[in-house]
C-alpha cells in the first residue's frame, strides 16, 4: 500500500491552549478516512495544520517521506497535491463558476487554458454543475456551491482531498446531493480525510474511522469497529448522542 | 449694448461667445488633472494599503520584520501628513520648496499631477487598506488551499475584490479631485477655476462667471459619478446567468462533449 501522508506526533498550541496533542497516523492511497469528534477537539486545525494553512508547533508531517514542516517540499506545490474543501466554500466571489475551477489550474500548475478548461468540464459535470459554468458563486445555493468547491479541488488532480464538515453550513435538504458526490468519489478510489458530523457518511462510505476528543485520536479503526464495538468509554459516549438524538 | 446695461442672460451668452474657448480649456485640464491624478492616486494607494496589510509571518527574520516596521512607519506618516494638511498649502510647498531648496523648476504640470496624485494615495492607502481587510479570509485559504501562491492569491483574488469594494470611494475621490484642482490655482495652473478668475476679473461678471462655471463643475462630477456607477454595475457582471446549453457546452469546454442522455445532472 502506498503510504501518501505520515503524522507523526504533531502538536498544535495556540498561545498556551494545546489544540492537537502528539497525533499520529497516515494516510494510505485509496483511504477514506472519516474524523468525528464533539466540537473544539482540533479536527478543523488538523486539517489546517495538514495543508499548511495554520503552522504546526511541533511533530512532522510526511508527504512521500518528506516533512513538509522542516520545507522539504516546496509549499504551493504541495497544496497542489493536498487539496481541501471547506465548511464554507470559498469559492472565489469575482470568477464564474468555470473560472474557479480553471484558476489553480492554469496558474498554479500552469496548464494551458483549453486543458484547464476540459478538466474543468470533466468535474462540473461529474458534480453535476455542467450546466451552471456562467454563474457567479452568488448565484449558487450552498450546495450547488459546495459542488463547485469539490471540482475546482479535483481540477487540480490531487492525490488527497481534505474535506472540513463540507455539509455543516448546508440546509438539510442540501446535505444529500454533496454526500451524494462525495460517496461517488470514495468509490472511485479518491483518496480522502473528511472531518464530518454525518455519521451515516462515516459509517457507509470511510474505510476508517478516527475518533478525536481533545486534541488527541481517542480511538482509530474500521467503521464497523468504531460504530458496534467502541472501546474508550469516550467514543461510546459520543456515539450514544447521535444514536439517541 | 454695454455690459453693464445686459440682464442676467445676456451677461451669460457675452461670457459663452467670448470665453467658451478659454472655458472648455479649462474644463479639459482641470478633467485631465483629476482623472491622471486619481490614476496615480490609486496606484500609490494600492501599493500604500497593500504593505499596510502584510503581517510578518513566524519564519521572517528580525531584519525583515524591522524592515516591515519601519516602511508601515514611513507609509503611516505619509498618510497621516498629506489628510491632515491642506492640499493649497502642500502645493505651495512643494512647488516652492523644489525651487528653493533644490533648485529644480517643477513645471506647473508635474508640480499639479504630484500634488494631487500623493494627496489622493494618501486618502486612498487607508481606503485599500480596508478593502482588502473586508474581503472574506475565506477567499486567500481557497486561494491558497488549492496551491495559488501568495502573490497569484493577491493578485487574483483578494485585489479585484478589494478594487471592487473601493470603486465608490474612487469615484468619490474622482470628484472631489474635480473640485480640488481649483487649489492649483495657487501655483498658476490654469484649470476651470483660475479661467472663471480670469474672466470675472476681466469682465466684472462675478455672478454670471460663477454661475457658468458652477455649471460646468457639476456637469463634470455628474457625469463620472454616472459613469462610475456603470463600470461598477459592469465590474458585478450580470445579476442573471444562462443556464449552459449542449451547444455551449461543446463550444466552451473545448475536447469534453456534452452527454445529452444524461442532462444537466450526475
Ligand atoms: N486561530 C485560532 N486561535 C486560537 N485558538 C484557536 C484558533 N483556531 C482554533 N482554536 C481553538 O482550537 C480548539 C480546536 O478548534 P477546532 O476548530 O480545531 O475544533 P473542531 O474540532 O474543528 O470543532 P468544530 O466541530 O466545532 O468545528 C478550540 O478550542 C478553538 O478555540
Ligand atoms: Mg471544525
Amino acid at each position: 500500500m502506498e503510504e501518501i501522508l505520515k503524522i507523526e506526533h504533531l502538536v498544535k498550541d495556540f498561545g498556551n491552549n494545546k489544540v492537537l496533542k502528539d497525533i499520529d497516523f497516515s494516510v494510505n492511497k485509496g483511504d477514506v478516512i472519516s474524523i468525528i469528534g464533539s466540537s473544539g477537539s482540533g479536527k478543523s486545525t488538523l486539517l489546517r495544520c495538514i495543508n499548511m494553512l495554520e503552522d504546526a508547533t511541533g511533530g512532522s508531517i510526511l508527504y512521500h517521506g518528506k516533512d513538509i514542516l522542516k520545507g522539504e517540499v516546496n509549499e504551493d506545490a504541495y497544496r497542489t497535491r493536498v487539496g481541501m474543501v471547506f465548511q464554507s466554500f470559498n469559492l472565489f466571489n469575482n470568477y464564474t463558476v468555470l473560472d474557479n475551477c480553471i484558476l489553480g489550474q492554469t496558474h498554479a500548475l500552469k496548464r494551458n487554458k483549453t486543458e484547464a478548461k476540459a478538466k474543468a468540464m470533466q468535474y462540473l459535470t461529474k458534480v453535476g454543475m455542467d450546466q451552471y459554468i456562467n454563474a457567479k458563486p452568488r448565484q449558487l445555493s450552498g450546495g450547488q456551491k459546495q459542488r463547485v468547491a469539490i471540482a475546482r479541488a479535483l481540477s487540480m488532480d490531487p492525490e488527497v482531498l481534505l474535506f472540513d464538515e463540507p455539509t455543516s453550513a448546508l440546509d438539510p435538504e442540501m446535505v444529500g446531493e454533496v454526500l451524494d458526490v462525495m460517496s461517488n468519489l470514495a468509490r472511485t478510489g479518491m483518496t480522502m480525510l473528511v472531518v464530518t458530523h454525518e455519521m451515516a457518511f462515516a459509517r457507509d462510505i470511510s474505510s476508517r474511522v478516527m475518533f478525536m476528543s481533545d486534541g488527541k485520536i481517542e480511538e482509530e479503526g474500521s467503521p464497523k469497529e468504531i460504530f458496534y464495538n467502541p472501546k474508550s468509554e469516550r467514543t461510546k459516549e459520543f456515539l450514544s448522542r447521535f444514536t439517541n438524538g | 449694448m454695454t455690459l453693464a446695461e445686459m440682464n442676467f442672460f445676456q451677461r451669460m451668452l457675452y461670457i459663452l461667445e467670448r470665453y467658451s474657448g478659454s472655458l472648455l480649456r479649462g474644463a479639459a485640464t482641470t478633467m485631465a488633472i483629476a482623472i491622471i491624478c486619481t490614476a496615480l492616486g490609486c496606484v500609490i494607494g494600492f501599493a500604500v494599503g497593500l504593505v499596510q496589510t502584510i503581517e510578518p509571518k513566524k519564519k521572517d527574520g528580525l531584519f525583515k520584520r524591522g524592515l516591515l516596521k519601519v516602511v508601515k512607519a514611513i507609509l503611516t506618516a505619509y498618510v497621516e501628513v498629506f489628510r491632515g494638511t491642506p492640499m493649497m498649502l502642500q502645493a505651495a510647498f512643494i512647488y516652492y520648496g523644489a525651487s528653493s531648496l533644490f533648485n529644480i523648476n517643477l513645471g506647473m504640470w508635474t508640480a499639479a499631477i504630484i500634488i494631487v496624485s500623493i494627496n489622493t494615495g494618501a486618502y486612498m492607502a487607508e481606503t485599500v487598506r480596508g478593502g482588502i481587510l473586508s474581503v472574506d479570509p475565506g477567499q486567500k485559504e481557497g486561494a491558497r488551499a488549492i496551491g495559488l501562491s501568495q502573490s497569484q492569491s493577491m493578485m487574483l483574488v483578494i485585489l479585484p475584490q478589494a478594487l471592487r469594494n473601493v470603486m465608490p470611494q474612487i469615484g468619490n475621490n474622482l470628484i472631489i479631485n474635480i473640485k480640488d484642482t481649483c487649489v492649483l490655482s495657487i501655483i498658476g495652473t490654469v484649470e476651470l477655476f483660475f479661467t472663471f478668475r480670469s474672466i470675472s476679473g476681466a469682465l466684472y461678471t462675478y455672478f454670471e462667471a460663477a454661475t457658468i462655471t458652477m455649471i460646468i463643475y457639476f456637469i463634470l462630477t455628474f457625469a463620472c459619478s454616472r459613469i462610475l456607477r456603470w463600470v461598477e454595475s459592469k465590474m458585478d457582471g450580470p445579476s442573471n446567468f444562462d443556464l449552459a446549453t449542449t451547444d455551449m457546452l461543446a463550444f466552451t469546454s473545448g475536447l469534453t462533449k456534452y452527454d445529452e442522455k444524461k442532462g444537466g445532472t450526475h
